[in-house]
């Protein structure tokens, strides 16, 4: 899978106007400095020249260089970190609001709580990250002051205060919060007309108890592959994030590697973003592998 | 002889010394004169400046004879390492490292004088020798014969232990003005893998750097003027929205080069100055002049300079952050003929010169443009628009910024094209105007140009200079293939307390060292 993903960088960015070397060209250089530039680069070899040449350095750990003649590994040393954080507490807080806000709203299906979670979680997933993020800055920056508009790192590379990560996180939260507890109550929904759920209604059982004991164990799975699909988006939506609020991150870097057409720098990002998404879906795969093994 | 798009662009680096330099001497007048951060009482020691400039992560270098993308690196490269030169306001070439400099009786040989007691941020003096290593390495970059033109490497050398020697291969009394643009002097020997930690000349030293962003400290035993600042902090920002953002909420206090859209954001903001940087770009249309071209009659050029609504230019393409230029490059300099009269639009005379021209109104034209920087694309079809209403029709084809310098750029009949280098005549004649100019951007061939270019550079006597340097912006205003409709502005944003910002055009901004906080 990851390797054709890789394989479909290589050929997006082959099919994208100029490479690496017009896209980096002065003013004034001459046709020859340009091929001789291009053969340094390696660009004058066929595309999947390329790629294969990439791909079987890749198991030693090496990514390659980019088209400025830097390590990838190097380039990606203090950004990966960054986003790993950003994205990891995204997707804690969301796993821990989406149960929380789904429970809510199963537990009083057809309600008002129920109809107001729904809508508003719909809502949410709607609009895009940029624009949450919009909002945010502008109300809890720019008009109130609680909170720095943008991020600006320390001498170790890191954002200099803590607060930095608060606007980031929300703008990945609320829209992935939004997808993840429809998920959520969907899935109890399932659960909830299972015969041994409404045996245990018949046996008296208290609602909350049913819910959490009952209900929940079945939908774990379905839940399970619901969040796990939300890493890929969430990366996708650090991109134009990180770029809004100058985190220093993977999503920056990948902005401004694609202007440069800047293949293995392109493809050092998307491996190292591929890799934990394959993690966690592999992980999804082993919680509905071993949930439902117990019930079979 | 060729120069780099993005030299250019940086090749009016320091241009704020000068007014910085005066400014120290006593003279406040000048920073008064360009009002908003105008000299508020006297200097005030102590302070740490926060500074956001542009870059991208995927392009950010550490080598001041490198090619630097990013406006983040060149800002601290700037401020940690020294140029021979610098330019000026009153006269274009101010000195720096090079104390001064002197030629030869025919302008083949300069010599330059190092600044006394310039030494390194570890201690060891500067030598010649230090300077003649770093001018053979400048030269022995790629694109080293457009940075130092004319010069050979093996024509530099050091004159005992304070005076460095460089022979032109040929007459050139604008030499000094060339060391203004990277010649970043480092210590003899640097290897390239040390250049991270490499000691420069600079008013600041580096305290840390990491991912683009840095934090450097005064350097107290720098040889020029006083540095108030104690420190000075950059940080990189991808976009202008998120560093007009972090200066509106205050987590920087000066943004640079953040452009029209942040100013009309901040301009509201009573805590935010606004500073113009006149002359700091110019985005001129260039018209082919050789056979072939429909441009090749200088009367359908002219016409064309008359069609263009040059105030309706500034306003829209601009928002109206720029002047109205009169057709010759180099509107920053000192010597730029202000008594040329300004050309207006004038639709009849411009149908009558096509009409006697014989130019056929029946076609279309095309006119190529990019986006590489804000505006340029809109200055195309804003004056098609414009051209149309003199029935010319003319078609706006956007290409991708690769292909355009590939393939369009110098060999297009009618296209756009920027620079960022508007503090001299010269600099232009010689990089694109004169006939056998490397840049020729217009394919242009006028003997009466050349004369007069080869008088301004041939001739150390002022007076003689000046007439010649007159005669040859007459012939550019009149014939040349350009069609310079009005200059943009640089423009930064800086929080109230800021004070002595540098104000010339370029990369003026970089120079920070005469800035104070209140």
């Amino acid at each position: 899978m990851l390797i054709a993903l890789l394989a479909l960088v290589f050929a997006a960015v082959e099919l994208l106007p100029g490479d690496a070397a017009s896209a980096s060209s002065e003013r004034g250089e001459s046709a020859a400095d340009l091929a001789e530039r291009r053969h340094l680069l390696g660009l004058d070899r066929p595309v999947w020249a390329r790629f294969a040449h990439w791909m079987t350095a890749l198991p030693a750990g090496d990514l390659g260089t980019s088209a400025r003649g830097q390590k990838v590994t190097e380039l990606l040393a203090d950004p990966l970190p960054n986003t790993l954080v950003l994205a990891v507490s995204a997707f804690v807080i969301t796993v821990v609001l989406s149960l929380l806000l789904g429970c809510w709203a199963a537990s009083r299906p057809g309600r008002l709580t129920d109809r107001i979670i729904s809508h508003t979680s719909t809502a949410a997933f709607a609009v895009p990250e940029f624009v949450v993020s919009a909002v945010l800055l502008l109300v809890l920056s720019l008009w109130t002051g609680w909170l720095p508009a943008v991020t600006v790192t320390g001498g170790d590379g890191r954002p200099a205060t803590w607060t930095m990560l608060i606007m980031p996180v929300l703008a990945l939260v609320i829209p992935q919060t939004g997808w993840n507890s429809r998920v959520v109550r969907g899935a109890l929904a399932d659960q909830a007309s299972t015969p041994h759920v409404e045996a245990a209604h018949f046996d008296g059982l208290p609602p909350r108890r049913i819910l959490l004991r009952h209900q929940l164990p079945g939908a774990i799975p379905a839940i399970a592959t619901g969040i796990a699909t939300s890493t890929g988006l969430l990366f996708g939506g650090a991109v134009v994030v990180e770029t809004l609020f100058n985190y220093p991150g993977i999503g920056s870097l990948l902005a401004g590697a694609v202007a440069a057409r800047d293949t293995p720098l392109i493809a050092g990002v998307v491996m190292c973003a591929g890799a934990v998404i394959s993690l966690v879906l592999l992980a999804a795969d082993l919680i509905r592998h071993a949930t439902l093994g117990v019930r079979a | 002889m060729s120069v780099t798009r993005r030299q250019l662009l940086w090749a009016g680096t320091g241009i704020g010394v000068a007014g910085l330099l005066a400014a120290c001497s006593g003279g406040s007048e000048d920073s008064e004169a360009t009002g908003g951060s105008g000299a508020a009482g006297k200097p005030r020691t102590g302070g740490t400046l926060r500074v956001g400039a542009l870059g991208h992560a995927s392009a950010i270098t550490r080598d001041p004879h490198g090619t630097q993308a990013n406006e983040s690196d060149y800002l601290i490269l700037a401020l940690l390492f020294d140029t021979l030169t610098i330019p000026g306001a009153e006269t274009n070439t101010a000195p720096r490292l090079a104390a001064s400099w002197e030629p030869s009786a025919d302008l083949k040989t300069w010599t330059f004088k190092i600044a006394k007691g310039a030494a390194f941020h570890d201690g060891t003096p500067v030598t010649a020798d230090d300077v003649v290593w770093s001018l053979k390495r400048l030269r022995n970059t790629p694109s080293g014969a457009a940075r130092l033109p004319g010069i050979q490497a093996k024509n530099i050398s050091a004159k005992g232990t304070d005076a460095v020697v460089v022979v032109s291969d040929y007459a050139n009394a604008d030499f000094p003005l060339m060391t203004r643009f990277s010649s970043f002097v480092m210590k003899k020997d640097t290897k390239d893998a040390d250049i991270d930690k490499a000691p420069g000349t600079g008013p600041f030293k580096l305290d840390w750097f990491r991912g683009g962003n840095a934090r450097l400290v005064r350097n107290d035993k720098w040889y020029g003027p006083d540095v108030h600042l104690d420190a000075i902090e950059v940080t990189m920002f991808e976009t202008p929205q998120a560093m007009t953002n972090a200066l509106l909420a205050g987590q920087i206090d000066l943004a640079s080069n953040a452009g029209a859209v942040a100013a009309r954001t901040a301009e509201s903001r009573k805590d935010v100055q606004v500073l113009r940087r006149p002359d700091d770009m110019a985005m001129p249309i260039v018209m082919r002049t050789a056979k072939g071209s429909p441009f090749a009659d200088e009367r359908v050029r002219e016409a064309m300079r008359l069609v263009v609504d040059r105030e309706a230019m500034v306003k829209q393409v601009l928002s109206g952050y720029g002047t109205v230029a009169n057709d010759i490059l180099g509107t920053g300099d000192p010597d730029y003929a202000k008594d040329i009269p300004q050309r207006k639009r004038d639709l009849t005379k411009a149908k009558q010169l096509l009409r006697d021209a014989g130019f056929d109104l029946s076609k279309t034209y095309e006119l190529v443009t990019t986006e590489d920087i804000s505006g340029l694309a809109d200055s195309a079809t804003l004056f098609a628009n414009q051209a149309r209403e003199a029935g010319i029709k003319i078609k706006v084809v956007k290409q991708e910024s690769g292909a355009f310098w590939e393939k369009t750029w110098k060999a297009g009949d009618f296209y756009t094209t920027y620079w960022g280098t508007n503090d001299s005549v010269v600099f232009f004649a010689s990089k694109t105007m004169v006939s056998e100019a490397g840049q020729n951007e217009a394919g242009w061939d006028d003997a009466g140009f050349d004369a007069a270019y080869r008088k301004v550079i041939g001739s150390s006597d002022p007076k003689k200079r000046a007439a010649a340097l007159k005669e040859l912006q007459q012939i550019e205003h009149d014939r040349s293939g350009y069609l310079l409709w009005g200059m943009a502005d640089g423009i930064d944003l800086a929080a109230a307390k800021v004070q002595n910002l540098p104000r010339l055009p370029g990369y003026g901004r970089v120079q920070l060292e005469g800035v104070w906080l209140r």
